[in-house]
């Protein structure tokens, strides 16, 4: 019965937190951008717009729902749950503390162990995609379905660059599970690895921003040519979802840099500390990410379609199977062997 | 709980399968395509193939689907009748022969493959669950049965060779496509703004 308790309250801490956090985070991509263009942004409602998000979430409550004439009303009311939902599937194997005890209960900081989570995270994250093309496709709108397309050729090119790129990471650590691959890294900052394998860290990182549509590759959106996108017919809630799905990949994809690249939970020379402080390294590392998510959007132009795919095809891919082949080999030889 | 599972999403598996074949509007059948999916990949699950089941989604879910998607898209396929007028086009004689080779390669893999004695086994090592799974399954993979996998890898190089060859031979005479109920395909437009 404990246990039980405690999982229903890790899932709603998670979610909850999760949840916050994407809500937090529109502020502070609006915040970010301000300060980046020297301005002040968002700061009426609540101490320094802190209750902007909220305010956010009431206006779109009473908008207006619209339904294109002509769109197919299933698909249309269908995409943005199914671009929010996979997101949030990909937390459940996302390891945000070691091992610790609530209430007497001896569990970890995660909602679930699995031996394939480093694949699960890909496998159920891709599905995102569907969200935005069926968005693209139900809305009856030329640039919605261009939207859509794009969003499509972009995601199937670079999950595979996001894919090799795990890939090295499980060949090095031997193992797929998210909590093997940060005990691999855990005992020095060296052992991270983003300084293991600095080219498969650059790799990944350049496709978790064509994961989530995100500039300098938001091409689904892209204002100056498609009006908004996929998402041009969307309104009220709807378009809401869509935004949560899209804030909420982007915590997911931070999360799992951190948890690859920046050896997730572990605090730098202290091996065994307390969960809240692992929580709070994670919590850390995983902003920085988020930071940057922003900083890269403020200061980069957009490419151009056609160079995102060439970016994609010859360059990302080429580099991430080079990289597979070279750890690969690495591994083979016992260079990480302990 | 599991048997029950089971019985459910073979359910659902059958009754997506099925809606792939009755939908009207082929959209709809990548997507009861994409449901049976879904529902073999818990069926793995439940069989304790957990890789497999990874796998099932991250390959057909992720990514085929989604290129199915994006040539439905792309060539506005309505409904079936469309589909009809678009698809008359008749084999031609270098066609046939080029489809011919294809088969002739499919059988001669199909000879070796089973010159070699090997058939699928269901051994004690590939029934273990975990990260011995996926070494197991590479081990295996790689090993004893290396030739078939080899040939199956040719056999993909073949088909998008072949697709590449095709979709060139089209483009350097008359643009076949249609264009139907999209403004911007009436006249053709350069590589680069197509998307």
């Amino acid at each position: 019965m404990e246990d039980f308790l405690v999982i229903l309250l890790k899932v709603a801490a998670i979610y909850g937190g999760v949840i916050g956090t994407a809500a937090l985070y529109t502020l502070a991509e609006r915040k970010v951008a301000a300060w980046i263009q020297y301005r002040i942004g968002p700061n009426r409602v609540g101490p320094w717009g802190l209750l902007q998000p909220l305010a956010d979430g009431v206006k779109f409550i009473f908008k207006e729902e619209l339904v294109p004439a002509g769109a197919n009303k299933l698909l249309f009311r269908l995409a943005p749950m199914m671009s929010a939902v996979p997101a949030m599937l990909t937390i459940a194997v996302v390891p945000f503390a070691g091992d610790m005890t609530l209430f007497g209960v001896d569990t970890f900081g995660a909602i679930a162990k699995i031996d394939m989570s480093a694949f699960y995270v890909v496998a159920i994250g891709g599905l995102g995609v569907y969200g935005i093309i069926l968005g693209g496709w139900s809305s009856n709108s030329k640039y919605s379905l261009m939207g859509g397309l794009r969003a499509s050729a972009q995601m199937v090119s670079y999950e595979l660059s996001l894919l090799l790129g795990i890939l090295s990471i499980v060949v090095v650590s031997g193992s797929a599970d998210l909590y093997d691959i940060v005990d691999a890294q855990s005992g020095a900052i060296w052992r991270w690895n983003a300084f293991q394998q600095p080219l498969a860290f650059g790799l990944f990182v350049i496709a978790t921003f064509a994961e989530t549509n995100r500039h300098p590759f938001d091409f689904a959106e892209c204002e100056p040519e498609l009006v908004a996108g996929f998402h041009t017919e969307y309104s009220s809630m709807k378009f809401a979802l869509f935004f949560l799905g899209e804030y909420c990949a982007m915590i997911v994809m931070a999360s799992l840099t951190t948890t690859f690249f920046l050896g997730g939970f572990e605090v730098p020379f202290w091996a065994d500390a307390p969960w809240v402080i692992q929580l709070a390294a994670f919590g850390a590392k995983t902003a920085f990410f988020l930071f940057l998510f922003l900083w890269v959007r403020w200061t980069l132009p957009r490419f151009r379609f056609d160079q995102l795919m060439s970016l994609g095809w010859k360059v990302m891919l080429p580099l991430s199977l080079l990289n597979v082949f070279l750890y690969g080999a690495l591994t083979s030889f016992g260079a990480f062997g302990d | 709980m599991a048997e029950t599972l089971f019985y459910l999403l073979s359910i659902g598996a059958i009754a997506c399968g099925a809606g792939v074949i009755r939908a009207r509007m082929p959209l709809f059948s990548v997507l009861c395509l994409l449901g049976a999916f879904f529902c073999l990949s818990g069926i793995y699950l439940l069989a304790g193939f957990q890789f497999l089941a990874v796998t099932q989604l991250l390959v057909y879910a992720g990514a085929i689907m989604v290129l199915f998607l994006f040539v439905i898209m792309l060539l506005n396929l309505g409904d079936e009748n469309e589909i009809a007028r678009q698809s008359g086009i008749a084999l031609s004689g270098k066609q046939l022969a080029v489809a011919g080779t294809s088969a002739g390669v499919f059988a001669l893999i199909g000879v070796l493959t089973a010159g070699y004695g090997i058939a699928p086994v269901e051994t004690a090592s590939t029934r273990a669950s975990g990260i011995d799974e996926l070494q197991t399954l590479a081990v295996e993979l790689f090993s004893r049965y290396m030739l078939p996998f080899e040939a199956a890898s040719l056999l993909l190089l073949l088909t998008m060779i072949g697709v590449i060859a095709i979709a060139k031979r089209q483009r350097a005479g008359e643009p076949t496509h249609t264009g139907a109920g999209f403004p911007w395909t009436k006249e053709p437009l350069d590589e680069e703004s197509t998307l």
